[in-house]
This record gives structure tokens, sequence and C-alpha cells, in this order.
């Protein structure tokens, strides 16, 4: 277990290593320049060669790069070339209210998904089932930008609540950090539970097929027992790895939502980065997400170790 | 069974209702809480205003970006103004005297003005300003305003004298722009601090949330401002803005026409527009065949029915414009004196039969997918040619891609929206003089280069006009660019908020925006 956690850690290495070149190039290879975005229509050439030097985009690609990684080895993540602003501490801020929100969207969805897929799946192809299916489509079919506008003005118009404009975080007033949140979290959240509840209902009608379940029937558990005793943990594992794809996702930025509602997270840091030609931001943002993206999954693998004591690394 | 079911299946829908209901409660005690605080701080307002986009930094001679600019003008005051009706006002200086050979200008300067950190405005922190703003290492994109400027004199603290090498028309009005702010002398990074003599102080910045700015109390004009404070929200999307000025959550938002119709007599709030210094285009790379020939451009001119783009695009909220926009009332030219404005496929069709393109040619159209009023303009002009045998592709493409081609002086045809400016000089020689900035279609024709600097140097008015008007209408002749139609801007204002938007833009209207209780 111990070796098998360090080997994942210094696979990291080659993995975020890729990222950085991968994300350098493309970046670069995009068309557009920051300075002259930066200055628009409204630029002299003389004015965009200087802004350029000042953004230090006049050296050769591969010393720019060097430069970059240099300074992520030091943990130094570098300033935005238009604000000259630290990176790291407001890719950390960001983070956290972006954290926030997935985690509440995630806590919506799971409570919707859980109880209803398996309901779902030991009352498979009656009514229930039919409406709770139906439902789950209309969940994955309509894009979270129609839901969220919908909710938005819904709730505007119609019972004049808005939700209050500046974020707070639950830490600091969580009565208030709950009206701020609730609206994207509920959006995101309808769509994490429609896959997590397609998921979980497949998991189960599988698992309620075995051998064990019978068993089970057979010495006279309850049917409460046997969904919450033998169903729910052998159908985890497919249940835990999407949700785990979920949570890494999102916490990647929902980009629409946050703009949407105006969530300062870090989908949104890294889309006006990448409008703005901003390179610093978004490599630093890609990078970021990506070791996220990684560590969450490395947790999901040893969560199936918990469940599942056979899995064994 | 079935019934604890569907039971479950309502609870947790009324569960999903109530959470939100849980915040629909909230409003009342929401403005509880307002009123209470109202009471606590007697007589304070504070305006909230929605923005689009993050500022990108405030050295008002770096950033020429709108959403930067929309706060250092408020921060900074200029030597000059602009009032509604865009006529030039005392700024930081309260008179100024032109030689009349046009090649000196003396400013004299208001007494007691104050910088926010305390100490007191002198014709030393002008030159500096005017210093660094000319100075190449500074990047100012306002250095080409000032081009004229020979050297800058202070002979005591309260005058200020700029020697020209040439008499400068623009000179008066270009200082008057914010990018020409006056900022304290020895100032070298403006991007962290904002030391102005504004009537506001910036007072926070918080990144992707808001921007706050507190009144100076200290502004050398008493009755101004007339809040205590102004929070720009940063609101990316135009739903979400829309939906929290009917909840008065935002005081003032500027909206798409679209969205104004929509918000046009809904209670508690009112929708103002003005007529907007901007104006769209078709610009034409005159250097590419087939659109070297002016017959060709003339046919264009002719085959495009303006106020179709008018109508369809901006519903009727534009008007047609010249090379000046007609905000710039005593300068544009009344449309109706462009004989190639009236639509004439006939004819457009013999002028490509002449220059040898009798059954027309295919092109690209490119143009920014960021801005649906430029695509649909696109469309339209796509229809329109189609009548006279010209096939033209559109090609959308993405902000910082399509700056990257308007920049290339390599493009066919392109659609896209200049602002005028506030004085002719940039409408005309900035954008289209040989040596021209902004003068991407490389078009140069020595008749316009001369009446456009005589015009620069004109120092009588009547002159000036004289020249400017047949500089229209040669250049509208030429069609290098087909001037489509200048907007009128919207905003949305809550119903107790004293906000008149003009052309002189935002800062100006909302130093004097008042609240009611």
């Amino acid at each position: 277990m111990g070796s098998y956690l360090v080997k994942r850690i210094i696979s990291l290495i080659p993995i975020l290593f890729g990222i950085s070149i991968l994300v350098f190039t493309i970046l670069h290879l995009v068309p557009g320049d920051p300075a002259s975005i930066m200055l628009g229509t409204e630029a002299t050439p003389e004015a965009v060669a200087v802004l350029r030097a000042e953004m230090g985009l006049d050296k050769p690609l591969v010393s720019q790069y060097l430069h970059w990684v240099g300074g992520l080895l030091q943990g130094d993540f570098g300033v935005s070339v238009h604000t000259g602003q630290e990176i790291l501490p407001e890719i950390l801020k960001r983070f956290m209210i972006t954290l926030q929100l997935t985690l509440m969207a995630v806590l919506i969805g799971w409570t919707l998904a859980i109880p209803f897929g398996i309901l779902s799946a030991i009352r498979s192809h009656s009514k229930t089932d039919k409406v709770i299916r139906i439902l789950t489509l209309l969940g994955i079919s309509v894009p979270n930008f129609a839901v969220g506008t919908l909710l938005l003005l819904g709730l505007s118009l119609y019972f004049n609540w808005f939700p209050p404009i500046d974020v707070t975080s639950f830490w600091d007033d969580p009565a208030e950090a709950f009206k701020v949140f609730i609206l994207p979290a509920v959006t995101m959240g309808i769509a994490v539970a429609a896959g997590v509840m397609r998921m979980t209902r497949s998991a189960f009608l599988e698992t309620m097929d075995k051998d064990f379940i019978r068993t089970a029937r057979a010495k006279g558990n309850s049917m409460w027992t046997v969904v919450m005793g033998h169903g729910l943990r052998n159908s985890s594992i497919p249940i835990v790895t999407i949700a785990g794809m979920q949570i890494g996702y999102l916490l990647g930025g929902s980009v629409i939502v946050e703009q949407l509602f105006s969530i300062p997270g870090l989908g949104q840091y890294v889309l006006d980065g990448i409008y703005q030609r901003d390179y610093p931001v978004v490599q630093g943002g890609v990078l970021f997400v990506a070791l996220v993206f990684v560590l969450v999954n490395l947790i999901i693998d040893l969560i199936y170790t918990w469940i599942d004591p056979r899995i064994k690394y | 069974m079935k019934k604890r079911v569907l039971a479950s299946v309502f609870l947790s829908l009324s569960l999903m209702l109530s959470a939100c209901s849980g915040g629909g409660s909230a409003p009342a005690g929401d403005s509880k809480e307002q009123s209470g605080e109202a009471s606590k701080t007697e007589g304070k307002s504070e305006l909230i205003v929605a923005v689009d986009q993050d500022p990108v930094g405030y050295d008002p001679h770096k950033v020429p970006a709108a959403s930067s600019s929309r706060i250092y003008s408020l921060v900074y005051d200029s030597l000059t103004k602009l009032d509604a009706n865009l006529d030039l006002v005392p700024g930081l200086a309260e008179t100024w005297e032109t030689a009349p050979d046009g090649k000196s200008i003396t400013f004299h300067l208001r007494k007691g003005v104050k910088f926010h950190k305390g100490q007191e405005l002198t014709a030393e922190d002008v030159k500096y300003t005017f210093e660094r703003i000319l100075n190449p290492d500074t990047g100012s994109i306002a250095k080409s305003y000032f081009a004229s400027v020979d050297s800058i004199e202070a002979p005591d603290p309260a005058t200020v004298v700029f020697k020209l090498k040439t008499p400068d028309a623009a000179f008066l009005t270009n200082a008057s722009a914010p990018s020409a702010s006056i900022v304290s002398k020895g100032s070298t990074d403006l991007t962290k601090e904002a030391n102005g003599t504004g009537p506001f102080i910036l007072k926070k910045s918080e990144p992707g949330q808001y921007v706050l700015l507190k009144k100076n109390p200290d502004y050398f004009s008493k009755e101004l401002p007339k809040v205590d404070a102004i929070k720009f929200q940063i609101m990316k999307d135009e739903a979400e803005r829309m939906a929290a000025i009917r909840a008065g959550k935002i005081d003032i938002s500027a909206v798409s026409a679209d969205s104004a119709k929509l918000l046009e007599g809904k209670p508690g709030i009112q929708v103002k527009s003005y007529q907007s210094l901007e104006y769209s285009y078709l610009g034409i790379n005159v250097k590419k065949k087939p659109f070297d020939d002016p017959r060709v451009r003339q046919a264009i001119s002719y085959a495009v029915d303006r106020n179709q783009i008018v109508q369809t695009v901006w519903k009727g909220e534009a008007s047609l414009t010249g090379p000046i926009a007609p905000a710039l009332t005593s300068w544009a030219l009344d449309p109706s004196s462009y004989p190639s404005y009236s639509t004439n496929v006939e004819k457009a069709k013999q002028l490509l039969a002449e220059a040898g393109y009798p059954n027309g040619f295919d092109t690209v159209i490119e143009t920014a997918s960021t801005y649906p009023d430029m695509v649909e303009s696109a469309q339209v002009i796509q229809q329109q040619l189609k009548a006279i045998g010209i096939n033209a592709k559109i090609n959308q493409l993405e902000w910082g891609n399509y700056i990257d081609t308007w920049k290339s002086k390599d493009m066919n045809i392109m659609v896209g929206r200049n602002t005028s400016g506030v004085d002719s000089d940039r409408s005309m020689r900035y954008f289209f003089s040989t040596t021209g900035s902004a003068n991407v279609w490389n078009y140069s024709n020595p008749t316009y280069d001369e009446l456009v600097q005589k015009a620069l140097e004109a120092v009588d008015v009547k002159e000036r006009k004289k020249l400017y008007d047949e500089a229209q209408k040669l250049l509208v002749e030429d069609a290098p660019n087909l001037f489509l139609a200048s907007p009128k801007n919207f905003y949305a204002v809550r119903d107790n908020v004293d906000f008149s938007p003009t052309a002189a833009g935002e800062s100006t209207a909302l130093v004097k925006t008042s609240v009611k209780k």
C-alpha cells in the first residue's frame, strides 16, 4: 500500500511535465497576442512592442517555457501578464470557491441520486422506475445554462428573489454562503444527480441478480437489510468511480455555471485567461486543475480498497 | 406501496422547492437588514453598477480597455473635459488660450486641487504626466494624440505651456481623454497604486467580483460627486444582469438593445439610451484584388442597403453614419449627402462590369464571433452582395484571432466596429490617412492626407469644418470602408436613480448621478 502510494505520486511527475509542455505549446499555437488584445484596435505598433517586451513575450519560446517551468519548480506560478497579479494565491482563492460549489452540488446530486437510483433498480420496469428514468433523461439532456437561466429568471421574476451578489464562504457566513451557492449548486446538482442515478440503477440491477442476494433473501432477511447491507456495498465501485470523475470534472471549474452566476471560481479565471491570452494564468490554471484531477482519482482508487477489501495494490 | 413511492417523490420535490423558497423568503430579511444599515449610516448612498468585464489594470496611460478606463476616469482628472454635448469645458485647467499662430497652448490650472494622497496639484505634475505619455518606453497609446508637442514648460506652479511643432486643433479635445489623465510627479508603477485628483478614490479591487470606489471628500467641485460610493459589480452574463436589476440588487447596467426592449416598462426600471460614438463598418483591403479597383468598392457600396442593416441588426435603434459618427453633431455630414448610400443594384452591376467582373466573384468576409451584431451585419451584407453576383463566405473569428487578422493588413473584407472618437481628427486621420495607426486597409490618397492634415492645423473652426466635409465626401467616394450604422447604447436604471448617459461617457454621467431615498 505504502509503496503503491509512492509509485502513484512519482508517476505524477511525468504526467504534470507532459501537461506543462502540452498546454504551453497549444496556447502559443493559438493565434492572438496578449499585448494586441489588451490594447485592442487602439494599438499603435510601438505600444504593442513595448507591452510585449514588458510581458516577456519578445523572448524565444523555449526560453519562455524554461523560465516558466523554472519558476514552477520553486513553487512560483508567475504573474498575470495583464494585471501583474500573483497567480498562485489567486488560483487557491478561487479554488476554494469552486470547491465549496462543487461539494454543495455533489451533496445535492447524491442525496437525490442514490435513493432514487436504488428505488428505480429494485422496482425496475415499474411505473416508478419509468418516471424516475424519464426525469433522469431530462436531467442529462437539458443543458445547465438553460437550467441556470430558468432558475435565475424564474425566481427573480416571480419571487423577486435574487442571490446575494457578493460571494461569501461557508466559514465566514454559512447562511449567506448558502444563499450564494444554492442556485448554481442546484443547477450543477441536477446534472450530477442524473449521471449518478443512472449508474446506481444499472449497478444495482446487476448486483441484485447475484446469487448472494438470493441467499440473503432466502435466509429471511428483510428487503431493507439486503439492499443496504449487501446490495449497496457491492454496487458501490461503479458509483464511486463516476462520482469521482464528476468531482474531478466539477473542480476543474464549471465554466458555464460560474459565468452565469458570476461565481469567481477557477473555471472563470482560466476562461478569462484564454480570452485575453494571459498565458501564465491559463498554464498555471490548467496545470493546477490537472493536479487536482489526478489526486481525486488517486483518492478514489484508495477508496476502492476500503469498499472492497479484495482489491489490493 | 405505490402511494408511498409517490409520496416520497413529492417529498423530495417539495424539499427542493423549499430549498429555493427558503431563499425566496430571504428578501424580507434582506431588505430589513439593508434598511437597518441605511438608517445607521444616515444619508450614505452607494451606487451599484453592473459591468461585464474585469478591469485589466489601472494605468491610464497604458491600458485603453473600456473595462479599465471606466474606473480610472473616475479616479483621475484630465486638463479639459467634455460635457454631455461633447463641448469642451474646464477640467483641471480652469482656462486656456491658444497663441494666434496656433503653435503654443497655455493652460491655467485650478488652484487648491489635491491628489488623494494629500499633495497639491502643480504644473510640474502636468509636465511629468505628458512627458510620461510621450516617452516611448511607456508605450502609451495616447502618445499618438500628442505627436505635435515639441516641449512642455511650467513657468509657475499654476501655468503649463505646450509648445507645438505644428498647430493642432485636436489638442484640447485629446487632452480631455481618460488616457491623458494627470498623475502625480514621480509616479511610476500605476498598476499598483492610483493617486489621482478625481471625484472618487479607488478603495478596493476584488478580481472577478467587484471594484469599490469611495467619494473623494476634497474634490474640487464641492457639489460633486453626489453619491458616497460606487461599486462596480462584475457580472459577465446578460441574463444575470437583467435578473439582478429587476430584483433591485443593482442600480445601473448597460444592456443590449434586445434586453432593453424586454425591460422597457417593467416596474422599478427605466431604460435610457443615447446615440453612441460607435459605428459598424465593412472594411475593404484596397490592395487586394479585386478590391484595388475603386469601381468594385463603389459597386459594393451601391449594393449594400444600410437601412436594412439598421432595421435587421439594430432593430431600428441606430442611425446611418459617415466616417464621423452622428453623435458628433457639429462635424458629421448628413448621410443624404453621400450618393452611394442610395441602394442601386443596377448601377452596382454596371460598375462591376466596367471593372471587369460582369459575373461577380467569390470572396471572404471576416468578422468577430464575439459580437453578434457584427456577425448579423456580415450576414445581411452577404445576402445583399449575392444580388450583384458576389459570393461571400463568412469567416467568424474569435476575438484574439480577429485582432490578429485586423492587424495583418492582408484580409479581404471585414465587418467590425470603431469608436469614432470625440474629435474628427481621430475619426479621419487616425483611421484613414496613409500613416494612420489604425489604417489597416492600405488606403493611401495624397489628396485625403493633405485635407486631414490641413484640418488638423486649421485654427479657424469654420475652415476646419469645411475641410472635413470635403474629406468625408472623398472618403465615402473612395470607399476603403463602408460606414454602416451607428447604434444607440442602452442602460437599464432603477427608478430611484438619476442617471443620464450620453456619448460623453459613462463616468461623466456617474459623477452627476444621485440616488433618491
